[in-house]
C-alpha cells in the first residue's frame, strides 16, 4: 500500500480491482464503510463476481477475467478526451505519459465494452464518478495479479492513479491489500529468488554489501555457491519449482538449473496447493529424493505424495510460540510478543533453520550478523557481543543493513513501544499523541534515521522528508532518449533545499545537490551510496536538507526494458474469445524464465481452446479460511462454516447442464486434470464462468485422501484443491501463475 | 455458502452456544449436559469475575491476514485461556473476524503437529528431533555435495521478519538462489 487502511477513510472514491476486502480483510474493510459513511465515498468494484464487496459499492461492474486493462483505457479514454486529468502533476512528476494517450484513444466506450463485457454506459458512469470524485483510492489484490498480463495490470493501475494526480495524497493512492499477515515483511526481506532482503539485487556489489554486513568473507559465500555465476542467477519460483523436478520428462518444459533437477525440497510454512497445477505438484513430490515440510499442521504435500520414503514432518510452532515483528499491508510494523511456550514437540521456524546450520556447518557465519555493531566514531562494523538475544538482535541487524526501503528506524526498542503505545495513534493519520508525537503508528518504512517519524503516505510531497514526505525514487538514470527522468519544478518535499527533481545520493553528488562541505572525517566514513552507507551520513545529512535520499526522480509509465513498455492488453492463454485472441495475442514464449523455458503463444496457439472449455474459471477466498486453508481448516470451529468444497455456479448454466444445486459436478481443465466438487447455486458469477475457493485440499481427482493423513491430524475439513484445475499460465515478468481466468468444462457426475 | 453455513450450525454445537452453555453452567451449577452430577459446583462470585486468578494479559497481533489486527491474550500458568479483542489499537478498534477470533483455537487445535515423523516404506513413523535433523542434514550434505542448485527452498508469508531474513540468508549461505515465498502467488 502507498497509503494505510484508515487513510482510505479520507477518500472521496474507492475503486476495487480484484479484491474483495468484506471477505478477505474484513477489519480493514470496516475503514472503508467508514469512508462512505462519513465522506460519503462513492464505492466502485470492477470484479468478474459480485462479491460481498461488490454488494457495498454504489457502482459495480462485472468485468470478464483478464480484461482490467482494458477496462482502466476505457477510463482513461474519458479521462483524457475530456480534460479531467491533472496536467501540472503529468507533466512534473510522470515520464512516458504521451505513449499511454496514444493507446487510451483506441479504447473507446463502445471497445471497451466489447472486449470487457462491461456496458458502455457503465464505463463512462464510473470513469465520470471516478475522474471527478477526487483524492480517489485504488485498490486491488489477487483479482489483478493473477494473470500472464499481471505485471502489467499493476503497471496500469498507478497510471490511471497518476492521470488524476491521485498518488501522494490522502485519501489517494494505490492500495494493494496483501494477503497473510506477514507477505509484506517476507517479501521485504525478499524470501524471493531474484532478489537479497531489501529488494537488493544479485549484482556482485550487493552480495558484497551482505557479505560485509553478516561478517563473513565474500570468497566464502562465493565458494558456497556451484559457481559465482550461480549467486547472479535468479532461482526457480513458488510458480514453478516443480518443472526444476520434472524437467526431463516427456512433453515437460526444459530447465537451466547447472545441469541438475530438483532433487530436495525444504518447506517451512508454505501450503503446497496454493499454486496452480496442483497435479504437476503431485508428481514432482513423488520424484523428490527429499521432502522436509516444517509447519504447526501437516502441510499436505505430505499427503498428496505416493513417495514411501524419504518425506520428512517437523512441528513448527506458531507466531504466538515466539516473538518478533511483523510488517502489515501499509508498510507498519508491528511487534509480536510471545502468548505461550511452542505446544509439544514444535520448535520455531528460527530453532529449525539454527538446527540444520549447525549440521551444515554454516551456524557461526549465519548468525555473526547478530553480533554486529557500526562503531559511531569509525562507522566500521565492530563485534560487540559473545552470544545473540533472539528476536532483538536480529530485529537490530535488519535495521543496521536494509537502506533501500529505508528500514535503519525499526530497531527492537521503537517498535516494541510502538506496541506498549498502540493507543496513543490516530486512527485515519496514524498520528502519534504524548510520548509518541512526531511518530505515526508502526514506523511505516521508509523510515530513514533511527529518530524519523515513518512515512505513512509514499510519494507525498505535502510535507517534509523528515515527517515522511517524498517523491519518487530515482532509480532508472537521470535520463533516457533525451528526456530528463529527474521531477520537475515544483514538486520537491515541503521544505526541501532543492526546488525540483534530483538525484539519489551518492557520496560523490551529496555535497553538490545539497549545497554542503562535508568535513574530511565524515568523507572517510561515508559510503559509495545510499544504499550502502553504513555510516549513516548520507540519511542524516538528507534529512537535514529536506532531501530524500533515493532521489526524487518522475514516476514511470513507460518502462524500456519490459516486453510491453506501456501495459498492452493480452487475452489470457485460456481466452474464451479466439476472435479477440487473434486481436490481442499473447507473448512469445520465454525461454529461462526464472531457469524454466516457458509457453506463451504455442500455448495459446495450440488449438481454439474455448470450444472444448467454454466456462470461464476464477478462484478466491472464504470469509472464515485462509490461504491454502492448511491453518483454517485445522480449526474446529471455522471449519464448520465451509465443511466441504464446491463450485459457486450459475443457476441458468447449471440448468443448462442438467445440474441441480447441491448435484456433484466435475470440472475438466485444458490440463487433462480435473475435480469433483458440490455445485452451489449462485447469481454473483455470471453464466459464462464459475468461481472455486481455493481453501480445500485433501481430495485429488476425485479420491479422499484422508487416510494418507499422520494418526490425529487429519484436518476437520477436506475437498479438492482448486488448484487441481486451474490453468497453465504465468506472468510474463513475475512469473506469478494465472489463476484468475483460464477455462473449464463441467459435467455432472454420475451417481454411485 | 449460507446454507451450509445453516446446516452446520443447526446440527453441531455452535462455539457461541457452546460457550453460552458453558458459562450458564459455570455461573449456576446447572446440571449441564456434559457433567455428572455432584461433579460442579456453583462458581463463586470471585470466580465469575476472575475465572483465571493470576493470568497475565498480552499485546499481540493477529497471524491470519495483512490488516494487522491487536489481540489481546490471556496467558493463565502458560496456557493461552483467553482471547479478547484490542478495543484501542489503531487499525483493528477492536475489531475482530472469524479468523482472528479462533487464533486461540488454532493454537491450541487438536490436529497439531506434535512430534517429528518419518515415511518409511509408505507408514508415518515417530522419530526424534534429533534423528529427523541429522538425517535431513545428511542428505541434505549429499545433494549439496553434488550441486547446491539441486535444492529448493520454500519460506513463508506466516513467518515473523526476523525469520523471513534468516531463511533468506540460510539459502544464500546454502548456496543457491532456489528459494521462494508465497508473495509469488
Amino acid at each position: 500500500m502507498t497509503n494505510h487502511l484508515g487513510d482510505i477513510q479520507n477518500a472521496k472514491a474507492i475503486i476495487i480491482f480484484g479484491a474483495n476486502p468484506a471477505v478477505n480483510h474484513p477489519v480493514g474493510f470496516g475503514h472503508f464503510l467508514k469512508a462512505k459513511e462519513r465522506n460519503n465515498a462513492q464505492i466502485i468494484v470492477v470484479d468478474p463476481r459480485f462479491t460481498k464487496t461488490a454488494a457495498k459499492a454504489d457502482y459495480y461492474a462485472q468485468i470478464r477475467p483478464g480484461t482490467d486493462i482494458p477496462f482502466m483505457y476505457g477510463m482513461l479514454h474519458l479521462i483524457f478526451k475530456n480534460g479531467w486529468y491533472k496536467k501540472d502533476f503529468v507533466k512534473n512528476r510522470v515520464y512516458g505519459m504521451e505513449d499511454v494517450m496514444k493507446e487510451a484513444k483506441k479504447w473507446t466506450p463502445e471497445k471497451t465494452a466489447e472486449v470487457t463485457g462491461v456496458p458502455a454506459d457503465k464505463i463512462i458512469q464510473i470513469a465520470t464518478v471516478y475522474a471527478k470524485s477526487t483524492p480517489g483510492t485504488l485498490v486491488w489484490a489477487m483479482g489483478l495479479t493473477q494473470h500472464s498480463i499481471g505485471s502489467s495490470n499493476t503497471r496500469m493501475a498507478p497510471i490511471l492513479q497518476l492521470a488524476l494526480g491521485n498518488m501522494g495524497e490522502e485519501g489517494g493512492g494505490t492500495n494493494i491489500l496483501r494477503g497473510h499477515d506477514n507477505v509484506q515483511g517476507a517479501t521485504d526481506m525478499c524470501c524471493l529468488s531474484h532478489t537479497l532482503p531489501g529488494y537488493y539485487g544479485l549484482s556482485d556489489g550487493s552480495w558484497k554489501y551482505f557479505a560485509k554486513s553478516w561478517g563473513v568473507d565474500y570468497d566464502w559465500l562465493t565458494k558456497r555457491f556451484k559457481e559465482k555465476k550461480w549467486m547472479n542467477t535468479k532461482g526457480f519460483t513458488l510458480a514453478r519449482w516443480y518443472a526444476g523436478v520434472l524437467a526431463g520428462k516427456a512433453g515437460e518444459d526444459a530447465i537451466h538449473n547447472g545441469g541438475t533437477n530438483l532433487k530436495a525440497l525444504f518447506v517451512m510454512g508454505n501450503g503446497i496447493t496454493s499454486i496452480a497445477q496442483t497435479a504437476k505438484v503431485k508428481e514432482a513430490l513423488d520424484n523428490l529424493e527429499l521432502i522436509v515440510l516444517a509447519d504447526p499442521f501437516v502441510n499436505e504435500a505430505a499427503v498428496l505424495t505416493d513417495k514411501k520414503d524419504g518425506v520428512y514432518i517437523l512441528p513448527a510452532a506458531t507466531q504466538f510460540e515466539t516473538s518478533g515483528s511483523v510488517t502489515a499491508t501499509n508498510r507498519s510494523a508491528q511487534w509480536r510478543s510471545k502468548v505461550v511456550e511452542p505446544m509439544y514437540e514444535s520448535k520455531t521456524d528460527h530453532d529449525i533453520m539454527f538446527e540444520m546450520a549447525k549440521r551444515l556447518g554454516f551456524y557461526d557465519e549465519l548468525t555473526r550478523g547478530m553480533l554486529l555493531k557500526v562503531d559511531p566514531k569509525t562507522s566500521e562494523l565492530k563485534q560487540v557481543k559473545k552470544t545473540f538475544k533472539w528476536p532483538e538482535d536480529a530485529t537490530n541487524e535488519i535495521a543496521r543493513i536494509i537502506k533501500t526501503i529505508g528500514l535503519t528506524g525499526w530497531t527492537a526498542e521503537r517498535l516494541k513501544k510502538h506496541q506498549e503505545n498502540w493507543h496513543l495513534f490516530d486512527e485515519v493519520s496514524l498520528r502519534g499523541i504524548g510520548p509518541m508525537k512526531g511518530e505515526y503508528y508502526g514506523l511505516p518504512w521508509p523510515v530513514w534515521t533511527e529518530t524519523h517519524s515513518g512515512s505513512p503516505v509514499l510519494y507525498d510531497i505535502h510535507r517534509p522528508v523528515a515527517e515522511g514526505g517524498m517523491g519518487f525514487r530515482n532509480r532508472f538514470g537521470l535520463e533516457h532518449d533525451g528526456v530528463n527522468l529527474l521531477a520537475g519544478e515544483t514538486s520537491a518535499p515541503a521544505d526541501s533545499k532543492v526546488p525540483g527533481g534530483y538525484p539519489e545520493i551518492t557520496a560523490k553528488n551529496i555535497e553538490s545537490v545539497l549545497g554542503i562541505t562535508l568535513t574530511e572525517d565524515e568523507k572517510k566514513r561515508i559510503g559509495k551510496n545510499w544504499k550502502v552507507d553504513i555510516s549513516g551520513i548520507i540519511a542524516q545529512k538528507c534529512m537535514e536538507a529536506g532531501i530524500a535520499p533515493y532521489g526524487n526522480a518522475k514516476a514511470r509509465a513507460k518502462v524500456w526494458t519490459f516486453p510491453d513498455p506501456i501495459p498492452m492488453h493480452r487475452e489470457p492463454i485460456h481466452s474464451p474469445r479466439p476472435d479477440l485472441v487473434k486481436e490481442y495475442p499473447t507473448y512469445k514464449d520465454k525461454p529461462n524464465h526464472y531457469r524454466v523455458d516457458t509457453q506463451y503463444a504455442s500455448k495459446q496457439g495450440e488449438k481454439d481452446w474455448s470450444k472444448e472449455f467454454p466456462i470461464n474459471l476464477i478462484t478466491g477466498r472464504l470469509v472464515n479460511m485462509n490461504g491454502a486453508g492448511v491453518e483454517t481448516r485445522a480449526s474446529k470451529y471455522l471449519a464448520a462454516l465451509s465443511p466441504e468444497m464446491f463450485a459457486d455456479i450459475n443457476p441458468n448454466l447449471a440448468a443448462n447442464l442438467g445440474i441441480r444445486d447441491g448435484d456433484m459436478i466435475w470440472i475438466h481443465s485444458p490440463d487433462g486434470t480435473k475435480i469433483k466438487v458440490k455445485a452451489h447455486f449462485s447469481y454473483s458469477v455470471a453464466e459464462d464462468r464459475i468461481f472455486l475457493p481455493m481453501h480445500f485440499a485433501g481430495h485429488f481427482q476425485g479420491e479422499d485422501l484422508s487416510d494418507k493423513y499422520p494418526e490425529g491430524t487429519r484436518p476437520y475439513a477436506v475437498g479438492e484443491s482448486a488448484n487441481t484445475v486451474t490453468n497453465y499460465g504465468y506472468d510474463i515478468i513475475t512469473q506469478i501463475p494465472e489463476t484468475k481466468g483460464g477455462l473449464c468444462r463441467i459435467e455432472k457426475a454420475k451417481e454411485v | 455458502m449460507q446454507r451450509n453455513t445453516h446446516d452446520a450450525l443447526s446440527t453441531q454445537v455452535g462455539r457461541r452456544s457452546f460457550l453460552k452453555m458453558a458459562a450458564v453452567a459455570g455461573a449456576f451449577g446447572a446440571t449441564s449436559a456434559f457433567a455428572s452430577a455432584g461433579a460442579t459446583r456453583a462458581a463463586t462470585e470471585e470466580e465469575v469475575k476472575d475465572p483465571f486468578p493470576g493470568s497475565k494479559k498480552i499485546k499481540t497481533v493477529c497471524t491470519s491476514c495483512s490488516v494487522g489486527c491487536g489481540i489481546i491474550a490471556e496467558v493463565q500458568n502458560g496456557v493461552w485461556v483467553r482471547q479478547e479483542v484490542a478495543q484501542d489499537h489503531p487499525i483493528s478498534h477492536g475489531g475482530h473476524c472469524s479468523k482472528g477470533a479462533d487464533m486461540i483455537d488454532m493454537v491450541r487445535s487438536n490436529v497439531r503437529l506434535k512430534y517429528p515423523m518419518k515415511k518409511v516404506n509408505g507408514a508415518w513413523k515417530r522419530i526424534s528431533w534429533d534423528t529427523a535433523l541429522d538425517e535431513i542434514a545428511s542428505k541434505l550434505k549429499n545433494l549439496r555435495g553434488e550441486s547446491p542448485e539441486s535444492t529448493i527452498f520454500l519460506g513463508s508469508a506466516k513467518m515473523s521478519t526476523e525469520q523471513a531474513y534468516y531463511f533468506r540468508k540460510f539459502a544464500a549461505m546454502y548456496g543457491t538462489n532456489n528459494i521462494d515465498h508465497q508473495a509469488r502467488i
